[in-house]
C-alpha cells in the first residue's frame, strides 16, 4: 500500500516563515511567566521563564551579530544538554545563521573534521575539557573560527586565546550591541525564509566520515507539524504547555532536537535538563516527565534495573514483584495484541496490578505520569515493549532519520504492531522500492542535502526526487512497515544465502546480559558473533554465584560467563532458521568506545573498525 | 513541585518541614487530636492510645511528659545536633527552677523571693540558665567526648553543693520549698487573670486544672519543638550537624566551632532552665535532689530511645521514658487480676506474678516487697536499663530510626532501594 504523491505537498507549510525562533517569540510574548526550562544547579531546579529565555535568546542573538555572524554563517556547539545549548540555538536561528551540534563525545580528530567540514565561526565549547580539544586542533585549518565560547570557566580563565569568550562576558557583548542596535534581531527574524537552512545534523557515520544533512526552516515547521500537532504522532491528544520533558539525549542528534527544542518551541512544554547521563534515572524520578523519547539502549537499561533491584529486594518484596512482573507480562501481550489498548482482561489486571505494583514501580523509574512514550533510532526487542505497555507505560516503536527530519513512520496509539515501526504518516510520500524493498520517503520534511556533499547528495535522492534512506522494510498487514536492516549491512553467506544480522543482534541484545553484539557472516561458511557483556549485569549476576573477577575482560572470559553467553546465543538461534544460526561466538575483550573509533557518537557499532580491531578473533572462529 | 515531591525548585521548598499536603493534613489532624484530646469527644475516644490519655490520672502524666520534652528538646540541640555529651542537662534544669522560686517565690523570714509573675520568671529561668551555659562553655568547649561527660557530671555536683550553700533560695534541708504556680497575672496583685493550676471556668466550659495545665504545655512545647525543628535547617543548625558530624573537617570548612558550640550550649540551656522552672512550678514543691545525675541520665536515656538527632525521637522518647513506669504499673495490676480471675490463662499470669516471697513468681505485688522478686517500680528500671543497651546494639536511630526502617520500606516499594 504504497502512498505515491508525485509533488511535495506544500499546502500545509505556512506563507509567513516560522522559525524555531519565531515560536518561541510567541510563547514568551503569550505566556512570558510560564517556565520554558529547568535545569538543576546545586541540587536545586533552577527555573527559567519564557521571558527570561527569550531575553537570553535576544542577548545572544545580538552577541552572534556583535562577533559578526553572518546570514548563513555556522555557529557550532559541543556542549551536554544545558540551557545554554538551546538559547544559542535558537539565537543562529533568529539571525539566520545555521546551528551545528557536536556530541559531547566527539573526540579531537573528529571535532578538527566537524569543524573544518561545516566552517564554523563562532564554537560554544561547554568547558575546559572541549575548549582543550580545540585548542589542540592547528589554527591554520580553523580559518573561520573567530571565536571560542565557554560555559564553565573553570580551568579555562587562564588561557591565553584571544579567541576564547566567556558565556556571560558574550551576553554582556550582546546587551551592548543590543542596545546599539535595537530591533537588528527582530529585523533579520522577519527576513527569514523558508530555504534558509537552520541547521545541520551530521549523521553518525558508520561507515564513512560524518556528512552534514541540511534541514531548512520548512523542514522544520513540517517535522514540528507532524509531530506535535492533533491527529500527529500521538493520536487525538496534542501535547499541551503543562507537558513535561526531561533532556537527556545528545541535542545534536535529530531525535532529541525534536523531543525536546521543537516540541518545547511548539508546544510550549517544559524542558528539564539532566544534570548527565549518569543521573538520567534519578532526574527521571524527581521529575516524572509526562513525554519521553529513549533509545533502545535507554529502555533496555531501564528493564535491567527493574529486574536487578528486584532481584536485590527483600524476600517479601521479591516474591510480590514475581507476582507483578507475571501480571505485565499477561497486560503487556494482550495489548500488544490488541493494537496498544487494553482488552477487558488486560483491564481487569491492570486495575489489580496499578495499585499493588506497577504505579509504584514507574514512580521508581519516573515515568508514572507518562502518557506517550517513542522509542525510536534503533531497533528494540518486543520483549522490553510488552514489560513497559504491561506496567502502563504507553511506549510506541518510530522510525524515522534526520534527512526526513524524523518524519516517516509511527506506531499510532491504538493501532500498534509489536515488532513494526508502525505506519507512514498519513499524507507523506512514503514508498518501497520494488526491487531493493528500499525505504523511499518525500515531504516538505525531506532535507535540503548533505553540507558541501552535492555527489553524495544526489546519491541519496532516486532520479525522481525521492530520498533514499538505505533501510530494507518490508509491509506487515499492508499498512505497517518491519525494518529489516540497513541495505549495507546484508550479508551474503558463501552459500548465497540473504541474512539480516541485525535481528540476529538485536535478538541477543535482548538478554539483559548482553550489550554489544555484532554478527559476522559475509561470504563465509556460517554465521559468527562478537559479543560484548553488560558489565553491571553480568557483574551482579558473578557477584550472586560467587564467581570473583578482576577486569571487564577477565570477567568476560570466565568459563560460567561463557556458558551463560553460549545460553543466550542457542535461545536466539531456536528463534531462527538453520543456515540463521550462529555457530561460534568470542567475548569482546573490551568495552567498546566512542573514543577509541568502535562506535559512532550514537553508540552503534562502525563494522569495518570491529573488523580492523578484532580481525584475530574473528579469523580464529573460522579457522 | 505539586504533584512531583521530589522536584524542588528553591531552597525554601527542599528544607520545608512539612513539604507535601499529605504531611501538612497530617499534621493538622495531629494537633487536633491533641487539642481534643482531654474532652471527653466521640472519635478521639474510640482511637488507639489517646483514648485513655485524655483521663485525668493519664492527663498528668502527659503535662509531666510535656515538661520533660522541653528539656529533652534542650538536649538535643546539645548532643543529638551538636554532638556534645552532656551530663550536666539536669543541673541547668536546677539553675532554672532556683531561678523561678527566686523570682517567683514568696519571700519569708528565711527564704527570698521577690513574688514575680510567671511572665518574667519563666523567660528568666531560661535566660539565666542560658547565661550559665554560656559561662561554663570556655571549659567545655576545650574538651570532647568522654571528657565533656566527666565536665558536665561536675556540674551536677556542683550544683548540689551550691543548693545547700544557699538554703535561702532552694529552700531547708532535703525537703524544698513552694514554688509559684503557672499562673499569669500582670503584676503581684492577688488574682490572677489566667490559672493553669485550679480547677474553673474557661470560656464556655469547666476546666480541670490538668486539661488548663495540659492546654499551656501543649502551646509551649508546640512552639518550643517547631523552633529546634527549624533551627536544624538553618545555618546554625547546619554548623551544628557539621560540628557533630566531625569538628575538625567542619573548622576547616570554615564553621566557627568555639562560637556555636557556645551557641549550643546556650540554647540548650535555656530549655533545660525552662523545663526545670514548670516541673518544680507543676509538682509545686522539689528537693535538690531532684537535679542529679540520675535526672540527666533520663535525658539522655529518653534521646537514645526515641533516637538521637531528630525531634519526632525527642518525642518518642520522651513519651516512652515517662509513660513506661506507667505502662508496666497498669499491665502488672492487669497480670495480677488475670491471676486471680480463674480465666484461662491464670496459671501463665500466676507463673509471673509473686504475691509474697517464696512463691517463685517474677514480679511481686506485694505492698511491702524486698529484695527478689522484684517489686513492679524496680522491674521498670530494669526495662528501662535492658531497652536502653537493646537499642545501642541493635537500632542505635532509636524508636524514631523503627519509624523511619518501616517508611523506607514503603518508600522503596516495590523495590528495596
Amino acid at each position: 500500500m504504497a502512498i505515491t504523491l508525485e509533488e511535495r505537498p506544500t499546502s500545509d507549510v505556512p506563507t509567513l516563515t516560522v522559525t524555531v525562533a519565531s515560536l518561541a517569540r510567541d510563547w514568551a510574548s503569550r505566556e512570558p511567566s510560564r517556565i520554558a526550562m529547568r535545569e538543576k544547579d546545586f541540587g536545586i531546579w533552577q527555573e527559567i521563564s519564557w521571558v527570561e529565555t527569550w531575553e537570553l535568546v535576544l542577548d545572544a542573538a545580538h552577541g552572534l551579530l556583535a562577533l559578526g555572524v553572518q546570514v548563513g554563517d555556522r555557529v557550532s556547539i559541543q556542549a551536554e544538554d544545558r540551557p545554554e545549548w538551546v538559547i544559542l540555538d535558537l539565537a543562529t536561528v533568529a539571525i539566520r545563521g545555521i546551528t551545528v551540534g557536536f556530541y559531547p563525545t566527539n573526540p579531537t580528530a573528529e571535532v578538527e573534521y566537524l569543524l573544518t567540514d561545516c566552517g564554523s565561526t563562532v564554537h560554544l565549547a561547554e568547558d575546559q575539557e572541549q575548549v582543550d580539544r580545540v585548542m589542540e586542533i592547528d589554527r591554520a585549518g580553523l580559518g573561520s573560527l573567530t571565536r571560542i565560547l565557554y560555559c564553565e570557566p573553570r580551568g579555562v580563565r587562564q588561557y591565553d586565546d584571544e579567541r576564547l569568550l566567556d558565556w556571560n562576558d558574550f551576553l554582556d557583548l550582546g546587551r551592548d550591541h543590543r542596545a546599539a542596535h535595537d530591533g537588528a534581531v527582530e529585523a533579520l527574524m522577519e527576513a527569514a525564509e523558508g530555504d534558509d537552512v537552520m541547521t545541520l545534523v551530521y549523521t553518525s557515520g558508520t561507515t564513512g566520515p560524518p556528512k552534514g544533512a541540511m534541514l531548512t526552516n520548512v523542514n522544520t515547521a513540517y517535522a514540528i507539524g507532524k509531530i506535535t500537532a492533533e491527529d500527529g504522532l500521538r493520536g487525538k491528544r496534542a501535547p499541551s504547555a503543562d507537558d513535561l520533558v526531561v533532556t537527556y539525549l545528545p541535542l545534536c542528534h535529530v531525535a532529541e532536537r525534536i523531543f525536546s527544542t521543537w516540541h518545547m518551541v511548539s508546544c510550549g512544554l517544559c524542558l528539564n535538563f539532566a544534570e548527565s547521563i549518569e543521573t538520567v534515572t534519578i532526574n527521571l524520578r524527581e521529575v516524572q516527565p509526562t513525554l519521553f523519547f529513549a533509545v533502545p539502549r535507554i529502555w533496555e537499561k531501564l528493564h535491567a534495573s527493574v529486574l536487578i533491584r528486584g532481584n536485590d529486594a527483600s524476600p517479601f518484596k521479591r516474591l510480590w514483584l514475581r507476582f507483578g512482573l507475571r501480571l505485565a507480562t499477561v497486560i503487556g501481550r494482550d495489548k500488544a495484541a490488541n493494537g496498544g489498548s487494553h482488552t477487558v482482561r488486560s483491564r481487569l489486571l491492570a486495575a489489580i496490578g496499578n495499585p499493588l505494583v506497577f504505579r509504584a514501580m514507574r514512580e521508581r523509574i519516573g515515568l508514572r505520569r507518562c502518557w506517550h512514550a517513542g522509542s525510536g533510532a534503533a531497533p528494540i526487542a518486543p520483549e522490553v515493549l510488552e514489560f513497559f505497555m504491561g506496567i502502563g507505560v504507553p511506549v510506541y516503536e518510530l522510525y524515522g532519520m534526520t534527512e526526513n527530519a524524523a518524519v516517516a513512520t509511527s506506531n499510532f496509539p491504538g493501532r500498534m504492531i509489536l515488532g513494526t515501526v508502525g505506519e507512514p504518516y498519513p499524507d507523506i510520500g512514503f514508498r518501497l522500492d520494488p526491487e531493493t524493498s528500499e525505504i523511499q520517503t518525500k515531504h516538505p520534511g525531506v532535507f535540503a542535502g548533505y553540507w558541501n556533499k552535492p555527489e553524495q547528495t544526489a546519491e541519496t535522492f532516486t532520479d525522481d526526487g525521492w530520498l533514499m534512506t538505505g533501510d530494507v522494510g518490508e509491509w506487515v498487514d499492508e499498512s505497517h512497515v518491519r525494518i529489516i536492516d540497513r541495505i549495507k549491512h546484508i550479508i551474503i553467506t558463501a552459500g548465497g544465502k540473504n541474512i539480516s544480522p541485525s535481528e540476529i543482534e538485536n535478538s541477543l541484545k535482548a538478554s539483559p546480559y548482553v550489550k554489544e553484539a555484532m554478527v559476522i557472516g559475509d561470504r563465509r561458511r556460517f554465521l559468527s558473533a562478537l559479543v560484548g557483556i553488560e558489565l553491571d549485569t553480568v557483574g551482579d549476576w558473578a557477584l550472586r554465584k560467587g564467581i570473583t573477577y578482576t577486569t571487564y575482560r577477565d570477567l568476560g572470559e570466565k568459563p560460567e560467563v561463557l556458558e551463560l553467553i553460549q545460553g543466550v546465543i542457542d535461545g536466539t538461534n531456536e528463534k531462527f532458521a538453520r543456515v540463521e544460526s550462529v555457530r561460534a561466538f568470542r567475548m569482546i575483550p573490551k568495552e567498546l568506545d566512542h573514543e577509541d573509533g568502535e562506535l559512532t557518537a550514537t553508540q552503534k557499532i562502525k563494522r569495518s573498525a570491529m573488523e580492523d580491531a578484532f580481525g584475530e578473533l574473528i579469523e580464529g572462529m573460522y579457522a | 513541585m505539586r504533584g512531583r515531591p521530589n522536584l524542588y525548585t528553591s531552597y525554601e521548598a527542599e528544607s520545608q518541614l512539612f513539604p507535601t499536603t499529605t504531611h501538612k493534613v497530617a499534621l493538622g489532624l495531629g494537633l487536633l487530636v491533641l487539642v481534643l484530646m482531654p474532652f471527653d469527644l466521640p472519635v478521639i475516644n474510640q482511637l488507639p492510645f489517646v483514648r485513655f490519655l485524655g483521663d485525668s490520672i493519664w492527663l498528668r502524666l502527659v503535662n509531666k511528659m510535656l515538661i520533660f520534652t522541653i528539656g529533652a528538646l534542650g538536649l538535643h540541640l546539645l548532643s543529638g545536633l551538636a554532638g556534645q555529651l552532656s551530663l550536666g542537662h539536669a543541673f541547668f534544669g536546677g539553675v532554672g527552677a532556683s531561678t523561678a522560686v527566686l523570682m517567683g517565690g514568696k519571700a519569708s523570714a528565711n527564704l527570698w523571693g521577690w513574688g514575680l509573675p510567671m511572665w518574667v520568671w519563666l523567660p528568666a529561668a531560661g535566660m539565666v540558665a542560658a547565661l550559665i551555659g554560656i559561662a561554663i562553655a570556655p571549659t567545655a568547649v576545650r574538651v570532647r567526648g568522654l571528657y565533656l561527660g566527666i565536665v558536665t557530671l561536675g556540674l551536677v555536683f556542683i550544683g548540689l553543693h551550691l543548693s545547700r550553700m544557699f538554703p535561702e533560695i532552694a529552700g531547708p534541708g532535703d525537703l524544698g520549698r513552694k514554688w509559684p504556680r503557672m499562673e499569669l497575672r500582670l503584676w503581684k496583685e492577688e488574682e490572677p487573670f489566667l490559672d493553669f493550676s485550679r480547677d474553673g471556668h474557661w470560656l464556655w466550659f469547666d476546666a480541670s486544672k490538668h486539661q488548663k495545665t495540659y492546654f499551656f504545655l501543649l502551646v509551649i512545647v508546640v512552639l518550643m519543638a517547631w523552633w529546634v525543628a527549624n533551627l536544624g535547617r538553618t545555618r546554625t543548625g547546619r554548623a551544628l550537624a557539621a560540628i557533630r558530624d566531625r569538628d575538625i573537617a567542619a573548622e576547616i570548612m570554615g564553621v566557627h566551632e568555639y562560637r556555636y558550640k557556645t551557641t549550643a550550649f546556650a540554647l540548650s540551656s535555656f530549655y533545660a532552665g525552662v523545663s526545670g522552672a514548670l516541673f518544680a512550678s507543676f509538682v509545686g514543691q522539689v528537693p535538690p535532689e531532684q537535679w542529679s545525675l540520675r535526672a540527666s541520665v533520663t535525658f539522655l536515656a529518653a534521646l537514645l530511645i526515641g533516637g538521637m538527632g531528630r525531634v519526632s525521637g525527642v518525642f518518642m522518647g520522651s513519651f516512652f521514658v515517662i509513660m513506661s513506669t506507667r505502662f508496666v504499673e497498669e499491665v502488672v495490676d492487669w497480670a495480677k487480676h488475670q491471676a486471680e480471675a480463674d480465666g484461662l490463662f491464670s496459671g501463665f499470669f500466676d507463673f509471673f506474678i509473686s504475691r509474697g516471697t517464696g512463691d517463685g513468681g517474677l514480679i511481686s505485688v506485694a505492698e511491702t516487697a524486698m529484695g527478689y522478686p522484684l517489686p513492679a517500680s524496680a522491674l521498670d528500671e530494669i526495662i528501662y536499663g535492658v531497652l536502653i543497651i537493646v537499642f545501642l546494639l541493635f537500632e542505635p536511630l532509636g524508636l524514631s530510626g523503627i519509624w523511619m526502617k518501616v517508611r523506607n520500606y514503603w518508600k522503596g516499594w516495590p523495590f528495596s532501594y
